[in-house]
């Protein structure tokens, strides 16, 4: 299979089984971990023969504090994964050496990597850190104030001391040019070129490194600002000169002048730190093609990533949702909830037709209020280019459980972090964490945390809980702990609920992912809580966000603003501009070296009721320029055939009518008779990027017993649902620990439960809750009421027991 | 009082999140299905949930303005309604300001909220939710009433499911409030300097919008035929109806889960939760009486000044009793052993006006709650448990508490500049708590207008940010929204697209800052022109007579500007503050808001801050030189310091006098 082939939809499962792995302990001096084959290798070489020479992927991740990498071997499928410290000073140091030291381990050379997939937080942290380039801001005179005023409003509303965030170009690097379009594109007022070279000059003098130019309407008619660009290259060589009509041609002026001074401000730094990177490998031999993970969850070569690095300012959070998209795809899962859980917060985003859910509407600068409601954003600088569509909160393994003057027990969202971290750790923790009060309650173990290689403090986590929680609340521990975890299980429930309900989607209907180190550990309650009926659990839940790196496709986002009602709408103006937009994808796409059979193009509309003020996106419903593969006939045409309808009045009356739907579901009503306009044009260019092929457990014994380490005691919680609730009511006949568990009125308390090494575990084998399936760097926890079951790929998947006449399963350990 | 109900301390957070998420999908439905910019983008609405006793439960972020009110106007609309004549599926809309409301723009629909449970939970969320869930969207007719008392009609899910007759409980009431566009009456958006209510607008006393799922097309026909914006006004109605139905859907969601008892249970020891707090935070205020005078250049008819008087006593003992008697309060011999309470008391502000600047009790009210809680812990719930202790005496007749037929339009100008008094008496008891004067006015620009080419009317309404006031530690920010207002600005393209206007000119006012050594924020600079079309333009808004104040020897904002065509054709013309001006094809309105006052002498200005807003052009270097006694070197871009020495040595106490007063009586009872 070569590099860029067709995605393989159907046909070859691409789950890989991750190698029982030991990546470093937190703060503890990391070592770069290779896997040396197992057995599970073999079965695999077994079955799959390369057709090419073996080459390899490469993924790295740069978070704040681990770089995290995995090296697929295209043939096999074999994985390994590596970890060293970030390097702040110099964030392509690390990645150097890690991939240096990957490829040694491997044996194998630098010109046997094909593909370097890079996630990275540079064009963030450049933002949130104020490292940003000098930049110079052109505009149409008598705005020039774009950036100050910004939105006019407060972050919090009641608070007397707030600040408007500082504008990243300060106003005497603000400049208005005379010249004007109105709502049609037509010329108003003529450019002044002698006053654009005038603001060259000044610039020049200013010694700036970068210039943003947004100028109003040019969504519409991008004349005007392309000439502005062209006198201000002239004038200014080496100065990079961003285009608003070129970044995110759509229309709100300050949305698209603040998404075009993101762009200019970080260019600078990120072109420098990806041509280092670049300039690094290729003296190393490295050959591979240079790619960076979007917001988006599309990849982009480096070059198109130094042009318009702020589709990438979400990188790292975007490849965990790719990673759950493609593990749901693989399985038949197209709709998924991923759940990304670590030690500082959780991540929760929603899968939608085997696609991570892409938003417009995002702020930079401003993540921890991404879920505080209407003014959260008025914090940051908002973009308006496509972003996995996920809601961040607080709340990790670190987090810490306080009691607010009201007396009410709180999580979050301040973080213990890894240092001191939680009390159990043992390196000075003073506060209770969410991982102190999983450990007081026996839902970790204090000798398995990391397989063992960080030992944790019982004792000290249930005497912290008890003097900062039980204590002043007047609580038994074991309440307080398991407050603890309710608590922020309620916060993640409300974050599901953002992303699922509150978007018109039934969580209901989805199956949850869960990773991150503490996402297994959660999942299935979260479930419990939002009615989601089925958790799958990938194997090394610890990286498997890593992986998303290595299976995502090329992708490159254009949009147009073209607002026109529908009943007043000349399908060929669509067309043409649909065209016009998939041409610029082509020849990026060429420019990346995407063979035509690997190209594909998604269009999709905003649409609103006439006079409405915000949209919805409609996938589409008219034909694409090529064969649809299987999957995308599915997700483009509404009568579920690969004809192509012309865009006439059929297509017309098939797109209204998706609108209306989509209306309905997102918002509980439609109007049939109310006229609809179409607002922006999307197209997504894809360059299909081949997945690497994944391993098969060894089919065994069914029996979960050889796995079965011991048994300890772990408290649960009932439900939340009314005690008596007939739901809950269920015969005791044939009830297991599980059935115990629910039916007892609202019985919370301590249970023995049966403890498994998840590698042990065969193929088939089924697991009846309670139960605890620990692995290196993450537990599971079933919970009772529930069962487990591993995959042939070795994913836990938990379901209901069936109810009321449950058939007790037999093969479950009680 | 603390309940005696056993407190869980991880139920109730699990519930208590559970309540704010439930106004916040309201607000997050409301918004994206609007249809106005200024619902939608400017996110002028907000939502609430209520329970059957009509206590203020949980509120979504949005107009604080809009929260307070809201608390007088459910609970009066469901009285005078009477909750015996709602079913489940029924909306009630309402904006009367003498039932509770404000100005007649900000309309309220709500919707009683039904579960149909026992005394326990039934647990099951699918008949649970679909009961009501389902009559209320997919518009199935009401299942056969047995009788007019108490419930009056069982719910849809007894008849699906075959149980034993099990009545609809009434559970509480959501509400979503959204300020319209146009609500009819004498000027387009319904703004205008207005003499009486009937002026105004449409009037809606509490009726059914929505019976049983469906919308009453009669009442709909009615209201929307007064209405100047009928098919954006009709999509904004629609988007209040889409936010009450999540929100039933949600709270029922909730009692499913919860069982209505524990529901009820937690309702409770949430209020508790928050008094307890409210009054820990109202025991770290401090002592005594402050008082603030201030007023409204003039009314819109007369030029006669609009006075206000504020006084707030805050101490033990205070504010016991009923809300509006304020003999007791204010007067009361502080006993030290009683809980902490504050009182507000508007007595002397002058007698309401035959114009539009009144404000209703509600709008009064609201002003008051803003200023304690923004006094308070900003992670503090806001519900019951907090407005208990909102107490006020506004008297009848007056500006703050205007009656029937008064016009209220501009009430909104009266309210703020209220909330702004309210924080400069107690500028005397926390001087590093609040702010020097801010922009204190809605800023309400509205036009009309029949577009040429359409032949379509359309209507257009925003309010404008002004300067903040400065800090104890921080500048005023510039051109942005205060207290009760957090409108966002509608985006120009935006409006050119839907409005045959154009704005022509977006941008701070350079040298509108009060000085001080924390300066005022700028003020802000739209201008609307017509290029084709004649219009009808309404401007009622305040302060092009004097600016908002400094506070501690910070000088006054730059004033409110509001004049035709600044650029010609022809000679300016000033308008006022309150006037509705008929435009020609080519005319410009040019809306300029104030600064904010300084705090703080500007003498005693970091010099490096002066020169940043020198080289900013924020601030000349002639005022550099006047307010701020900073010599700026504009070649290299660097303070003079012999040049401010020399300025500085010879800066006489600038003080201009602030105006009106501020004062704090009595002793303070704190000790030490």
């Amino acid at each position: 299979m070569g590099p860029i082939g067709k995605l393989g939809a159907s046909g070859s499962i691409q789950v890989r089984r991750l190698n029982p792995l030991s990546p470093c302990g937190r703060g503890r001096v990391p070592t770069t971990v290779g896997v040396e084959g197992s057995e599970l290798t073999s079965a695999k070489t077994r079955r799959t023969t390369p057709i090419v020479p073996t080459r390899y992927r490469i993924g790295v991740d740069i978070g704040g504090t681990f770089t995290d990498a995995t090296l697929v071997n295209e043939a096999s499928g074999e994985v390994r994964i590596g970890k060293v410290l970030t390097t702040p000073h110099d964030p392509s140091d690390g990645f150097l050496s890690l991939v240096r030291r990957m490829v040694k381990e491997a044996g194998i050379l630098p010109g046997d990597l094909s593909f370097v997939v890079h996630a990275t937080t540079v064009a963030t942290n450049a933002i949130i850190e104020g490292k940003i380039a000098r930049t110079g801001f052109v505009t149409t005179d008598g705005f020039r104030d774009m950036l100050e005023i910004a939105r006019q409003i407060r972050p919090s509303l009641y608070d007397l001391q707030f600040e408007k965030p500082p504008p990243l170009v300060p106003r005497y690097l603000c400049f208005g040019v005379p010249e004007r379009l109105d709502a049609m594109g037509a010329v108003v007022r003529k450019l002044d070129e002698k006053a654009v070279r005038q603001i060259a000059a000044a610039l020049k003098k200013e010694d700036v490194e970068a210039v943003a130019v947004c100028l109003l309407h040019s969504y519409r008619n991008p004349a005007h600002e392309r000439r502005v660009g062209e006198i201000l290259r002239k004038a200014l060589p080496g100065v990079l000169i961003s285009i608003s009509a070129d970044v995110a041609p759509e229309f709100r002026e300050y949305f698209r002048a603040s998404t075009t001074v993101i762009n200019a401000s970080v260019r600078p730094t990120v072109g420098r730190y990806l041509r280092s990177i670049e300039k690094r490998l290729r003296d190393d031999g490295v050959d591979a093609e240079l790619l960076v993970m979007q917001s988006s969850g599309g990849v982009f070569t480096f070059s198109a990533a130094s042009e318009r690095p702020v589709f990438m300012v979400e990188s790292g959070p975007a490849a965990g949702a790719v990673s759950a998209a493609h593990l749901g795809r693989a399985l038949g899962y197209d709709n998924v909830l991923s759940f990304d859980m670590g030690g500082t917060t959780a991540k929760l985003s929603l899968i939608q037709g085997g696609q991570p859910r892409v938003t417009k509407d995002y702020t930079v600068g401003a993540a921890a209020q991404r879920s505080a409601g209407a003014f959260g954003g008025a914090a940051g600088y908002p973009i308006r280019t496509p972003v996995v569509d996920l809601v961040e909160i607080g709340a990790g393994g670190g987090s810490i459980a306080w009691v607010d003057s009201g007396g009410a027990l709180r999580v979050g969202p301040h973080s213990a972090g890894a240092d001191p971290g939680p009390a159990c750790y043992g390196l000075g923790g003073g506060e209770p964490t969410i991982t102190d009060a999983n450990l007081a309650l026996g839902r970790l173990a204090s000798g398995y945390f990391l397989g063992g290689e960080m030992k944790l403090d019982a004792v000290a986590a249930r005497k912290v809980i008890q003097d900062r929680c039980a204590g002043p609340l007047e609580l038994k521990p074991d309440e307080a702990a398991n407050g603890i975890i309710e608590i922020a299980n309620t916060a993640m429930v409300n974050a599901l609920r953002l992303v699922s309900v509150q978007r018109g989607y039934d969580p209901r209907e989805y199956v949850l992912i869960a990773f991150g180190g503490a996402g297994p550990m959660h999942a299935n309650r979260l479930a419990e809580e939002a009615g989601v009926e089925k958790v799958l659990v990938p194997m090394s839940p610890g990286t498997f966000s890593a992986l998303g790196l290595l299976v995502t496709d090329l992708r490159y986002d254009y949009s147009q603003t073209l607002i026109r009602r529908t009943d007043d709408l000349d399908p060929e103006d669509v067309s043409t501009a649909f065209e016009k937009l998939e041409e610029q994808g082509r020849a990026a796409l060429a420019h990346a070296g995407v063979a035509k059979g690997s190209q594909a193009f998604e269009r999709s509309i905003d649409m609103r009721y006439f006079g409405q003020s915000f949209e919805l996106n409609i996938p589409p419903t008219f034909p694409l320029p090529r064969v649809a593969s299987g999957r995308e006939r599915a997700r483009v045409g509404v009568e579920g055939t690969s004809a192509t309808p012309a865009l006439d009045a059929n297509w017309l009356e098939a797109l209204n009518t998706r609108f209306h739907d989509a209306h309905e579901r997102a918002y509980g009503f439609k109007v049939a008779t109310e006229p609809t306009e179409i607002v922006n044009l999307r197209v997504t260019a894809i360059g299909r990027i081949s997945k690497p092929k994944l391993r098969d457990l060894k089919k065994s014994s069914r029996d979960p017993k050889s796995a079965l380490k011991g048994a300890r005691k772990v408290f649960f919680t009932a439900p939340s649902t009314a005690p008596d609730a007939p739901s809950t009511k269920r015969s005791k006949s044939g009830a297991t620990p599980s059935g115990a568990g629910r039916a007892s009125s609202a019985a919370s308390g301590w249970t023995d439960t049966p403890v498994y090494d998840r590698y042990r575990l065969p193929a088939g084998a089924g697991i009846s809750g309670p139960a605890i399936i620990e692995e290196h760097d993450s537990t599971t926890i079933i919970l009772p009421g529930w069962q487990g079951e591993t995959d042939v790929h070795g994913n836990l998947l938990l379901t209901r027991i069936p109810s009321p006449s449950r058939v007790p399963s037999g093969r479950g350990s009680g | 009082m603390p309940s005696s109900l056993p407190f869980d301390p991880i139920r109730f957070e699990v519930i208590r999140s559970a309540l704010t998420q439930v106004t916040e999908e309201m607000a997050a439905a409301l918004r994206r299905s609007a249809y106005s910019t200024n619902i939608k983008t400017r996110q002028d609405f907000s939502c609430a949930f209520f329970d059957k006793d009509c206590r203020p439960i949980a509120q979504s972020f949005a107009q604080p303005v809009h929260l307070g009110s809201f608390v007088e106007l459910v609970p009066r609309a469901v009285r005078a309604y009477g909750p015996e004549n709602m079913g489940p599926g029924d909306m009630i809309v309402v904006n009367d300001p003498y039932s509770g409301g404000s100005h007649l723009n900000d309309t309220t629909v709500f919707a009683p909220v039904f579960h149909p449970s026992q005394s326990q939970g039934r647990g099951s969320s699918e008949t649970g939710s679909q009961g009501v869930g389902r009559t209320l969207s997919g518009g199935n007719s009401r299942q056969q009433g047995n009788g007019m008392d108490g419930g009056r009609s069982t719910g849809s899910g007894q008849g699906r499911s075959g149980r034993a007759e099990i009545k609809p409980r009434l559970i509480g009431y959501v509400a979503a409030l959204a300020h319209h566009v146009d609500v009819g009456g004498g000027a387009p958006a319904s703004i205008g300097p207005f003499q009486e209510i009937y002026q105004e607008g449409i009037i809606i006393q509490p009726v059914k919008l929505v019976e049983n799922g469906q919308v009453v097309e009669d009442i709909f026909k009615l209201i929307l035929a007064q209405i100047r914006s009928k098919r954006i006004t009709a999509g904004d109605f629609r988007a209040q109806i889409a936010a009450n139905l999540a929100g039933v859907r949600r709270v029922t969601d909730l009692i499913d889960r919860h069982g209505l008892d524990q529901f009820n249970q937690y309702v409770d020891l949430l209020l508790d939760y928050t008094a307890r707090r409210t009054q820990s935070e109202m025991a770290k205020l401090p002592f005594g009486t402050f008082e603030a005078e201030g007023q409204l250049d003039y009314d819109g008819f007369t030029d006669k000044p609009v006075k206000l008087k504020v006084k707030i006593t805050i101490g033990p003992g205070i504010g016991r009793g009923p809300a509006t008697s304020s003999e007791r309060a204010g007067d009361a011999v502080p006993d030290s052993s009683e809980p902490v309470g504050v009182f507000f008391d508007m007595t002397g502000c002058d007698p309401q006006r035959r114009a539009p600047v009144n404000s209703t009790y509600a709008m009064t009210f609201s002003a008051c709650a803003y200023a304690l809680r923004a006094l308070m812990d900003r992670d503090l719930p806001i519900n019951d448990g907090f407005y208990r202790y909102v107490k006020l005496n506004a008297p009848r007749g007056t500006v703050v508490n205007a009656v029937h037929p008064g016009a209220v339009v501009g009430g909104w100008e009266t309210q703020i500049r209220v909330n702004d008094l309210l924080f400069k008496a107690l500028s005397q008891g926390m001087p590093r708590a609040v702010a020097a004067g801010c922009k204190a006015m809605m800023a309400q620009a509205g036009f009309g207008v029949l577009d040429s080419r359409t032949g379509e009317y359309h209507c257009n309404y925003e309010a404008l940010a002004g300067g903040y006031g400065g800090r104890f530690s921080k500048d005023g920010p510039d051109a942005v929204q205060g207290h009760g207002q957090n409108t966002e600005n509608a985006p120009v393209e935006e409006v050119e697209i839907n409005y045959p206007v154009r704005i022509s000119r977006l941008s701070l006012i350079e040298n509108s800052d009060g000085p001080g050594r924390q300066r005022g924020g700028l003020g802000l600079r739209r201008d609307y022109h017509f290029p084709n079309d004649a219009a009808t333009f309404t401007i009622l808004s305040d302060r092009d007579l004097e600016g908002p104040w400094g506070l501690f020897g910070g000088m006054p904002g730059e004033k409110a500007h509001y004049v035709l065509n600044p650029d010609g054709p022809g000679r300016p013309r000033m308008l006022t503050s309150k006037c509705v001006v008929q435009l020609k094809p080519g005319d410009t309105v040019s809306f300029q808001t104030p600064g904010g006052g300084g705090y703080g002498p500007p003498h005693e200005r970091d010099p490096l801050l002066v020169l940043k807003d020198v080289r900013d052009g924020k601030v000349s270097v002639a005022r550099a030189r006047e307010f701020y006694r900073v010599a700026i070197d504009t070649e290299t871009w660097v303070v003079n310091r012999t040049g401010t020495e020399v300025l500085r040595r010879s800066a006489r106490s600038p003080i201009t006098p602030v105006e009106g007063k501020a004062t704090r009586t009595g002793p303070s009872l704190r000790s030490g």
